[in-house]
């Protein structure tokens, strides 16, 4: 069947010929076997995991990481096409799945192929630099052999290897015997200035699709024989169904035909024995979904159905009980040390009288991507194949085994473009509820979260709260920092594996990410964490921990440079000072937004900063911004906002930028609108109406800075977020002498 | 169930279907026309944004019984000078990142290019503000639209 689906989509969606010239696109749909199994055209040949070249002359480039809107579909392949010396206009690009090749670990973990961490381009440039350049060796040899030459006399350009004397072989021509040839480990790699493609500016391999409306996301899926469903879940996390009054009733409606009870998924299931004991005991139901002919006859049927929910065990959760938690949590005797240096806690006890301190609290929010989390899945006689927008490709096999019992190399997995994810499709729960479906109907079935059941049966970014105490020097520089965070543990509930371990208990690294780890001189600094264990689902969420951690710790040396009397840069720059890197993204944005000059009268202006250690200190990429507020008719508005990054080397500057200016407008709704609240058990909000995004009247204009780098590329997809909210913060501070401390920020901070 | 005919992209169309069903789920399950995007359901995001009679229209939130005889025009059967401009420009400007919203964005703009010849910022913000995108491209959506104009102008 999936090749019945492959062939009759490729028709329908391969796009030729399109405007910019680029190559013609295939929609990344693929089965299980890669296309290196799977049926193809007999004159393609595979030179390596990730390429394969017709006799034609046309290149296929594998692309193993999901497209969630960061570039990936165009990024990752023009580093194989560079190396490989491919004609960029013949380059064909397929979501490839299956071979351990495509698989990556962030931290200590086995690999697995998925995509997260901001880690795609960092993983992969030298294992696809290591890959173009062997199979362009295979390719040169090939070429050698037939000419009876050495390679030495050959070389490469655009699909081509080119001997001393002008005679030329296209790589299709030397594909077959190629393709035989051993491939090289340590093949040779391009000198910087041999490259094509890497450092350039490329267009988009998938704007012509996602501009005409014909890029096929998860939601687009069709199947033959396929039904539609649509699913309520009990509202409260730890609920249950326990009755439906009216199945009968809604059974009898026109389309519909079944009406199934789902068990309660295990969410965030990448680490058993993580989550929150009441939100996986005990084995139950938790939604009930009802299957149609079409998805409007089965959202009907579901908005008709009385269901009776037993709220479980945690049936009375609350903001209020939560926030309680969290405050005493602050005010604890003690909180497990995931940094102490020098003698803090002794310094602050001795000065005591003259202690700065302040304390801030945030929200759980939603990821909330534009496309609803939905699934098209197929069970038959043990077997499982899956279509949709799923980040992680092997979590999604193992959960969906795991559910119906089979085993995971029966489950295969279709990969479309992503309708945003943010780290929330990371999370499979939505795929095995739409394999609970289809096993149960006998067909296949694509279910569909309405925007309602995403928005309250997200997996939250975890709320989140601080309390920085600390003494200055003579000179008005800390001389002793005391910070703990505590809130819902990302690691604790979804991989306790991932927490250090120290005497005095575990810590989570995401919770004090940019502060237990920070560039700003510090003698003495005790750095702590404390875990309130909440029943509410939680996952990574794009920029995970630093939102909060940054917000945290960068509005606190706002507030010491600020009782210091001393300019917020000055005050950076002299806390930085052992740390070349961090200057220089500092001094790019001081520069660009003219710091040094004092600001028209109705314009006020915050800088923060971070470094952004990636997972497993796997890479760190430099950040810097200002923001500028505008007062206009007695409101601030965010104006604009300069951000300097150090990111490595930029292998793809035109996506770098729009990572920049995108993630400033994620952080900007993060920092105005977003907060899911909690009472009976579940979430309250619902749709964009109580959990609004930003809208393009509140976008700021975006003054991206790129450093240039000698270092290799370092993680960028999520490292612009954390530093805007702190610099707004100190805008307003600045403006109005309003300290702010909860995000979202209020809409009166804003006023006067 | 009744039977709708209706006018799609310049085709005349029946389906079969309840008369509550909106537009959306019609021009998606039953005409196979995935360009327009489900993303909330009551008219609040515009990802499902689609002309009627060439005013752009939230096909989430009109039941097909209350379509008539108006013609609905989709991102995939959108044509003419504005159409162009807007696709060209979206692709030079290498707008969307995830995509999703884009169809609806792009609808937006074209409607908002056969209305005002030449768009201010304010005009721009009035016109989009209903369309949105969470991966935030709206600064290249802004640039995109004014890029637009000015090839119209040509």
């Amino acid at each position: 069947m999936s090749h019945v689906l492959e062939r009759a989509m490729s028709r329908r969606l391969v796009l030729t010929g399109t405007a910019a010239g680029v190559a013609s696109l295939l929609v990344p749909i693929t089965v299980l076997s890669t296309y290196a199994q799977s049926p193809k055209e007999e004159s393609t040949y595979d030179i390596t995991d990730w390429i394969a070249i017709a006799s034609t002359g046309d290149v296929t480039l594998g692309l193993s990481q999901p497209e969630v809107g960061q570039g990936s579909y165009t990024v990752l392949p023009q580093i194989l096409a560079d190396e490989l010396d491919a004609d960029w206009q013949r380059v064909t690009v397929r979501f490839v799945t299956g071979k351990d090749a495509y698989k990556i670990a962030f931290k200590n973990e086995a690999p697995a192929q998925k995509e997260g961490a901001s880690m795609s381009t960092t993983a992969f440039y030298e294992l696809l630099r290591i890959a173009g350049a062997a199979a362009r060796e295979a390719l040169t040899r090939a070429a050698a052999e037939k000419w009876g030459i050495t390679v030495a006399q050959c070389r490469t350009e655009k699909g081509f290897v080119i001997n001393a004397r002008g005679g030329r072989l296209s790589y299709g021509e030397l594909a077959p015997a190629a393709a035989r040839l051993p491939l090289s480990d340590r093949p040779r790699l391009k000198q910087p200035g041999q490259l094509a493609l890497i450092g350039k500016p490329m267009p988009r391999l998938d704007s012509r699709a996602k501009s005409t409306g014909s890029a096929l996301f998860g939601i687009d899926v069709t199947v033959p024989g396929m039904l539609n469903a649509a699913i309520r879940m009990a509202p409260s996390f730890t609920g249950a169904v326990v009755e439906i009054r009216n199945e009968a009733e809604i059974l009898k409606r026109p389309g519909v035909r079944a009406v199934v009870r789902i068990a309660a998924v295990a969410v965030a299931n990448e680490e058993a024995g993580s989550q929150h004991p009441a939100l996986t005991r005990p084995p139950r139901d938790n939604a009930v979904c009802v299957v149609a002919d079409h998805f409007w006859q089965a959202k009907r049927a579901v908005d008709a159905l009385d269901i009776v929910f037993d709220s479980g065990t945690h049936g009375g959760l609350s903001s209020a009980e939560i926030d309680a938690l969290l405050q005493a949590a602050l005010d604890n005797d003690t909180g497990v040390p995931a940094l102490e240096i020098g003698t803090p806690q002794q310094i602050l006890r001795d000065k005591a009288a003259s202690i700065i301190e302040r304390r801030f609290v945030l929200p759980h929010i939603a990821h909330a991507p534009l496309e609803p989390v939905n699934a098209t899945a197929s069970y038959r006689d043990g077997a499982v194949e899956v279509w949709g927008s799923i980040q992680s490709v092997d979590a999604c096999r193992e959960a969906v085994a795991t559910a119906v019992g089979c085993a995971v190399d029966a489950v295969s997995v279709n990969v479309t473009f992503l309708g945003g994810s943010f780290g929330r499709k990371i999370v499979p729960d939505y795929v095995v509820q739409a394999v609970q479906a289809s096993k149960a109907v006998g067909r296949p079935v694509k279910l569909i979260r309405t925007r309602e059941e995403d928005t309250q049966h997200d997996v939250f970014r975890p709320n989140a709260g601080a309390r920085l105490r600390a003494v200055l020097d003579d000179a008005g520089y800390p001389l002793a920092v005391h910070a703990r965070v505590a809130g819902q543990s990302l690691f604790g509930a979804t991989r306790k594996s991932w927490l250090d371990r120290t005497p005095e208990g575990t810590w989570d690294e995401s919770m004090v990410d940019g502060i237990y780890n920070q560039s700003y001189r510090v003698p003495n600094f005790l750095v702590e964490t404390v875990d309130t264990p909440l029943p509410i689902p939680v996952y990574f969420m794009r920029s995970v921990g630093s939102t909060a951690a940054v917000f945290f710790w960068e509005s606190f040396i706002s507030e010491l440079a600020s009782q210091a009397g001393i300019d917020q840069y000055v005050y950076r720059r002299n806390l930085l000072a052992a740390d070349p890197l961090a200057l220089r993204v500092l001094d790019a944005v001081a520069q660009a937004s003219n710091w040094t000059t004092p600001a028209a009268p109705d314009l006020f202006r915050g800088i923060a900063y971070n470094c952004y250690i990636g997972r497993g200190s796997r890479f760190k990429t430099y950040v810097a911004e200002v923001a500028e507020l505008a007062r206009v008719d007695n409101k601030l508005r965010v104006k604009r906002v300069f951000c300097a990054v150090d990111p490595g080397l930029a292998v793809n500057p035109n996506t770098l930028a729009a990572q920049i200016e995108g993630g400033i407008g994620f952080a900007m709704t993060t920092a105005l609108h977003s907060r899911i609240t909690f009472s009976n058990g579940g979430a309250d909000q619902s749709n964009f109406f109580d959990y609004p995004l930003l809208g393009i009247d509140e976008m700021p204009e975006v003054v991206p800075i790129v450093l240039p780098s000698d270092r290799p590329p370092q993680g960028f997809g999520e490292v612009v977020l954390a530093p805007l909210a702190p610099a707004i913060a100190q805008a307003v501070l600045q403006a109005t002498g309003r300290r702010l401390d909860v995000m979202p920020f209020p809409d009166a901070a804003f006023r006067g | 169930m009744g039977v709708f005919s209706i006018n799609v992209n310049g085709a005349s169309r029946s389906v079969e279907v309840e008369g509550d069903t909106p537009l959306l789920w019609v021009l998606r399950d039953n005409l196979g026309l995935t360009g327009a995007k489900f993303g909330c359901g009551i008219a609040l995001c515009g990802a499902c944004t689609v002309f009627m009679d060439g005013k752009p229209l939230r096909a989430c939130s009109l039941p097909i019984s209350a379509l008539g005889k108006s013609e609905v025009t989709t991102i995939e059967g959108v044509s003419g000078p504005e159409a162009l401009a807007v696709q060209d420009a979206w692709v030079a400007r290498d707008v969307p990142q995830c995509g999703y919203c884009q169809s609806g964005q792009v609808m937006s703009a074209i409607a908002l290019l056969k209305e005002i010849r030449k768009p201010t910022d304010h005009d721009i913000d009035l016109a989009m503000n209903g369309n949105l995108c969470r991966c935030a491209t709206y600064v290249r959506i802004r640039a995109a639209i004014h890029d637009a104009a000015r090839a119209l102008e040509r």
